[in-house]
């Protein structure tokens, strides 16, 4: 498995042969397939970070997170969910990034 | 590494991404009518309420067909949350007026679609949307003639019933 992007706190893996990525969420690993990841990538967009520093809007500054059809369930602070933002977007464009590279040589 | 993206689906990412902001677009145009509807149904231009009750499911019918494009491509199409939806109108006129404006922002939206499309050569997306391009003249035309009938008839007194009567 290849490392497309490593965060403070998380990594995304490729498996070319399985076509699928692996995010390794510190407690456990979970396999994503690309509509997954896909729907990752929704949830943690429309996750309002602003309302974190809001006490009225997010009292405790924790989120819940349900993937793969709520096969796992996770629990994250404002930092974690910075770093899982930073780490999706980032994977996305590592991503974009290789495929352009490798078109062009 | 290999395209996973690719393999999995027949679009690129950032078509998807521009198309799913279509569908909350095409999702609020369709709401937005319903409330043109409601307004012309509670004031008695039926013609008129008809007329944006038909545009209504015109404008789902778009989203649908969006959302079933994406699907069958192998993405990820996401269903619109709408809200903020104007109900307050002055007159009929101005109803029309608010209508075009939508078509306009939904015709500029897919020529900025068709644009990305052919940048990134995803031209899968770009013969896709070809449709909609000549659905949005049509759109834009007809809410035009119906702002001309405001010009010829004038405003006043019967002028908007008889525009009303005249709309299909």
């Amino acid at each position: 498995m290849k490392v497309v992007f490593r965060s403070k706190f998380y990594t995304l893996y490729q498996s070319d042969k399985e076509k699928c990525h692996y995010l390794d969420m510190d407690q456990k690993t979970i396999k994503l397939s690309f509509c997954q990841f896909l729907a990752l990538r929704t949830k943690v967009r429309n996750i309002a970070i602003e309302d974190h520093f809001d006490s009225d809007l997010n009292k405790h500054g924790f989120e819940i997170l349900m993937l793969c059809n709520k096969e796992h369930l996770f629990i994250l602070n404002t930092l974690e969910l910075l770093d899982l933002k930073s780490l999706v977007e980032c994977s996305f464009m590592t991503i974009d990034i290789d495929q352009i590279a490798s078109r062009t040589i | 590494m290999k395209d996973i993206a690719r393999l999995n689906m027949s679009i690129k990412v950032t078509s998807l991404d521009a198309l799913n902001d279509q569908i909350q677009m095409e999702g609020k145009a369709s709401s937005s009518y319903l409330a043109m509807a409601s307004w012309c149904d509670q004031n008695s231009y039926s013609g008129s309420a008809a007329l944006f009750y038909r545009q209504a499911s015109e404008e789902r019918e778009h989203m649908m067909k969006i959302f079933k494009f994406i699907n069958d491509c192998g993405g990820n199409a996401i269903s619109p949350e709408i809200s903020n939806i104007n109900h307050d109108f002055s007159s009929l006129e101005e109803i029309f007026e608010t209508a075009l404006e939508q078509e306009i922002a939904v015709t500029k939206s897919i020529n900025k679609i068709i644009s990305l499309a052919k940048k990134t050569e995803d031209y899968a997306v770009e013969n896709f949307l070809q449709w909609f391009v000549k659905e949005q003249l049509e759109e834009e035309k007809s809410m035009r003639d119906i702002l001309d009938l405001f010009e010829v008839m004038g405003r006043e007194g019967i002028a908007i019933k008889l525009i009303d009567e005249r709309i299909k």
